[in-house]
């Protein structure tokens, strides 16, 4: 089954049906999605703005790191679930957005991102100052997850 | 009519609200700041709330974290508001009846009423506590008040587009 036909039949399916019916199933599962979000990012803000030196300097980046991961890996779940519901609203329609597109690409990069060289630099800097690459990490990581936020707010507006 | 519904209708119908209203991109534009700006004051805010439940951050200070995340929640609130403001200059009228909109209203009075009552009452003790892990029930209150009132004006705000 291709990409496309997936796309379709989440689009057909009852969870579909039941968005593109119901006004207030959409409104909930949007409030949802944006709790989740701004939970998402002020994680997010706070463990790059400490890699970067700014905020708690001298507190631990592996703990900080560790800790608000909890928080956003839980509201990244919950914005995946309810993602997929939004998505199914206008499945078909989205596959061909650009906008969507970008999304999905930006996330698979901000996600490996996150697990793989931003978790080293927590890691490394920990109790110390950060140094450049650290720096850097957090700055691509800040880039990654804004647009995110950027292609998604598009979705709708492109 | 009422005057305070009369004063929304001439914002409404003045140049600068309709020029907003009327304009391709400055409402979208306006609006996605907006979001963009709760989510920082959402966001930063619930990591103290989270700290002061006891669930994140444990051995750094609760005044520590206060201090790294008020200069973060406060400009989101800045940004916020006059981007908020922006948006009710040109719905005006609109949102003079809207009624998500007067519960949003409600709920943010009420959540400038949470920390002041937490920063005049058990927040002037806060360095006999700030290093306990579980901190006392009354700063856990306000913790947990601020997370479900920010929440609430999340929810109210987003369903003023569905009246």
């Amino acid at each position: 089954m291709s990409l496309h036909s997936w796309f379709i039949a989440l689009g057909h399916s009852s969870l579909g049906h039941a968005m593109q019916t119901s006004k207030w199933d959409f409104a909930l599962v949007e409030m949802v999605h944006l709790l989740a979000l701004a939970l998402l990012g002020g994680s997010v803000l706070v463990v790059d703005l400490r890699l970067l030196g700014i905020v708690l300097k001298g507190e631990s980046a592996r703990l900080i790191g560790r800790d608000l991961s909890r928080v956003l890996i839980g509201s990244l779940i919950v914005m995946i679930l309810t993602g997929i519901a939004l998505l199914s609203e206008e499945a078909g329609k989205c596959y061909f957005s650009p906008a969507f597109r970008w999304k999905m690409a930006l996330l698979v990069a901000a996600v490996l991102f996150y697990f793989t060289l931003h978790r080293r630099a927590l890691l490394h800097t920990d109790f110390g100052v950060p140094n450049l690459w650290s720096r850097a990490a957090a700055v691509v990581s800040l880039t990654l997850w804004l647009g995110i936020g950027i292609a998604g707010r598009a979705i709708g507006l492109l | 009519m009422p005057l305070l519904q009369h004063l929304c209708q001439l914002l409404n119908d003045s140049s600068f609200g309709t020029m907003i209203r009327e304009s391709d991109y400055a409402y979208s534009v306006i609006e996605s700041v907006h979001v963009l700006a709760i989510t920082l004051v959402f966001g930063t805010i619930a990591i103290l709330d989270l700290r002061m439940l006891g669930l994140v951050l444990r051995p750094i200070a609760v005044t520590r974290v206060a201090r790294a995340v008020f200069p973060l929640t406060w400009s989101g609130f800045a940004i916020s508001f006059i981007s908020g403001f922006l948006l009710f200059w040109a719905e005006s009228a609109k949102m003079y009846t809207n009624p998500s909109f007067r519960v949003k209203l409600i709920l943010l009075a009420l959540v400038g009423l949470n920390p002041l009552i937490f920063h005049t009452t058990i927040y002037r003790r806060v360095h006999e506590w700030e290093i306990q892990h579980v901190t006392p029930w009354r700063a856990r209150a306000a913790a947990i008040a601020s997370l479900t009132l920010w929440s609430g004006i999340i929810i109210a705000g987003r369903a003023i587009a569905y009246f």
